[in-house]
């Protein structure tokens, strides 16, 4: 039941990877890997919740403040780089 | 934690498929965390309360945290984004605020050089 909650996780992780690999802008691409953070996020708490070792568990925290800095430093930068949005995406 | 994976899909499957970047952004923006928040409380009742402490640590940074940042990539394509937006509110906001900093941009300058 556990196995199938974290191959669900990585199910959605590689869909985020999809737009990630499509996604027409670069604020598409940075919302995606966001997205696939989340996702590797639950797959780790699913983990933990099988194997029964809380380990691993510090990661979560760790994930959610440095994937927070990186889309907020990754919006910043585009936004005053409009010229750099549309090269990045043609 | 199956709902949680299953709300993660969903997420995911909104952020793939929508059309444009404001859609995607909240498919994204709100399902994923609330996916994430369902599968580590099922993870936390497995793992006792050691586990769980850690979990709503994790939980509560994320939800400070991931609103703010999707927040700013909201404003970010705002900002440099044509306008695709069929009523846009914000626009005359951000023209005013521009204004304001122009002036006093301008009134600060000749009290930098005395």
């Amino acid at each position: 039941m556990i196995t199938v909650a974290t191959s669900l996780f990585i199910t959605a992780a590689l869909i985020a990877t999809g737009r990630l690999l499509a996604g027409p802008s670069l604020a598409d691409r940075i919302v995606a890997l966001d997205v696939a953070l989340l996702c590797l996020m639950g797959a780790i708490a699913t983990h933990a919740a099988k194997t029964g070792s809380t380990t691993n568990l510090i990661l979560l925290i760790v994930l959610a403040i440095i994937g927070f800095t990186a889309t907020v430093s990754a919006a910043r930068f585009l936004q005053y780089q409009p010229a750099v949005a549309e090269t990045v995406t043609s | 934690m199956i709902v949680g994976a299953f709300i993660a899909i969903l997420a995911a499957v909104g952020l793939l498929r929508f059309s444009t970047p404001y859609a995607r952004f909240h498919a994204a923006g709100k399902a994923s965390p609330v996916g994430f928040l369902v599968a580590s409380l099922g993870a936390g009742l497995e793992l006792g309360v050691a586990g769980a402490a850690q979990l709503v640590l994790a939980g509560v940074a994320m939800i400070l945290t991931l609103p703010v940042g999707v927040h700013l990539l909201f404003r970010a394509v705002h900002r440099t984004d044509g306008p695709v937006l069929r009523v846009d509110e914000l626009a005359p906001a951000e023209v005013q605020s521009q204004r304001l900093h122009d002036t006093s941009a301008t009134t600060q300058a000749p009290e930098s050089n005395q």
